[in-house]
C-alpha cells in the first residue's frame, strides 16, 4: 500500500523489501556520474582484485540512493529530511542485496516518521546500516 | 596516536576548503535511476521541481578531505559513512558553493585497538546564500598498533 499522508504509518511497520540492481551495469555508471569511474573498483572485479579488494564494490553513496528509492517507492510523497548511513563493511556488485526499512517513531502532529534501514548480502550480513527522518503529509 | 580532544580544540568548526558547483543533469538522472529511483523530479530534467537526490548531494566533495595543518593520520582511512540533511531542493544547473569544517572527531576503542573517527561537514548554499543542504563525510582511520 502506498502511504499517502502519516495516518497510514504504523509504529513498527516495515515496508516492502526491495531489490536493487547491484551489477556491474548499474554500478559502473553510477561511478562514472559521481566522478569515481577512474580505477577498477567499481567497475571492474578483475581490477579490483589487483587493489587487495575482494572483487568490485558498490559504492557506499549508491548504498543511500538505494535507501531513498525505497523509501520514495514507499511514499511517492515522502520527503527525506534527513538520511545517515554507516558504510560497515564492503558491498560487492554482482551480488544480491536487499534492503529493509522499519517504522521506529512517529509524530503525527508534526507529519515525521523515523526509519531503521539496513542493507544485507545474501548471506544476511549487514553491510550498511543507518536511520531516515522522513516528512509526510499530515493530512 | 592522535590526541582526539586537542584536534578538536584546534580543528573543530574552523571552515577549511570552499568550492564551487554546477550540478549536471545527465549525471543526476544517472544516479537517480542507477539508485532505483522513481520519482520524477529526481529522474525527469523537464519536472518543475526536478533536484538532486541525496546520494548525489553526498557525492559532492570539497577540494581538501582535511584543513591543510591537520597532522599526519598514521594509519589507515575508510569511508566510514555519509549523512545528508535536506533543507532545501539543491536545484540543478544553479551556482553551488560549499563551505566545509571538521564538525565532530571522536574515537571508539575495540578488541582490534582504537578507531578514530573524523565528521567532515559541508554546507551547500545557492547563489542568494540560502543554506539547501548539509553533506558529512565520517572518516575512519583505524590506528597502526605500537611497535
Amino acid at each position: 500500500m502506498s502511504v499517502k499522508t502519516i495516518a497510514d504509518v504504523e509504529f513498527g511497520a516495515e515496508l516492502e523489501p526491495f531489490q536493487p540492481d547491484t551489477s556491474l551495469a548499474a554500478t559502473a555508471p553510477f561511478a562514472e556520474a559521481v566522478g569515481w569511474g577512474r580505477g577498477g573498483r567499481f567497475n571492474d572485479h578483475e581490477r579490483a582484485k589487483k587493489e587487495g579488494l575482494p572483487g568490485a564494490l558498490v559504492p557506499g553513496i549508491m548504498a543511500m540512493g538505494f535507501l531513498t528509492s525505497m523509501i520514495h517507492r514507499w511514499s511517492p510523497v515522502a520527503k527525506v529530511e534527513h538520511i545517515d548511513t554507516v558504510f560497515r563493511a564492503p558491498l560487492l556488485a554482482d551480488q544480491p542485496c536487499t534492503i529493509n526499512a522499519v517504522v521506529t517513531d512517529i509524530e503525527t502532529e508534526e507529519g515525521l516518521v523515523q526509519l531503521d534501514l539496513t542493507v544485507k548480502n545474501s548471506a544476511d550480513e549487514t553491510r550498511v546500516f543507518g536511520t531516515a527522518n522522513v516528512r509526510l503529509p499530515v493530512a | 596516536m592522535l590526541d582526539v580532544e586537542e584536534l578538536k580544540g584546534k580543528f573543530l568548526n574552523l571552515e577549511f576548503d570552499t568550492k564551487e558547483f554546477k550540478l549536471d543533469a545527465d549525471k543526476v538522472v544517472m544516479v537517480a535511476k542507477m539508485s532505483g529511483e522513481t520519482l520524477p523530479q529526481f529522474t525527469d530534467p523537464n519536472h518543475p521541481d526536478f533536484q538532486a537526490p541525496p546520494a548525489f548531494i553526498a557525492s559532492l566533495a570539497a577540494g581538501r578531505n582535511l584543513p591543510i595543518e591537520f597532522p599526519k593520520l598514521g594509519g589507515i582511512p575508510m569511508d566510514g559513512g555519509k549523512a545528508v540533511t535536506c533543507i532545501h531542493p539543491v536545484k540543478v544547473g544553479e551556482p553551488l558553493t560549499g563551505r566545509t569544517h571538521l564538525h565532530d572527531i571522536y574515537d571508539k576503542t575495540g578488541r582490534s585497538g582504537r578507531m578514530v573517527f573524523l565528521v567532515s561537514r559541508m554546507e551547500i548554499f545557492d547563489a542568494s546564500g540560502t543554506h539547501l543542504a548539509t553533506s558529512d563525510s565520517r572518516m575512519v582511520i583505524r590506528e597502526k598498533p605500537a611497535k
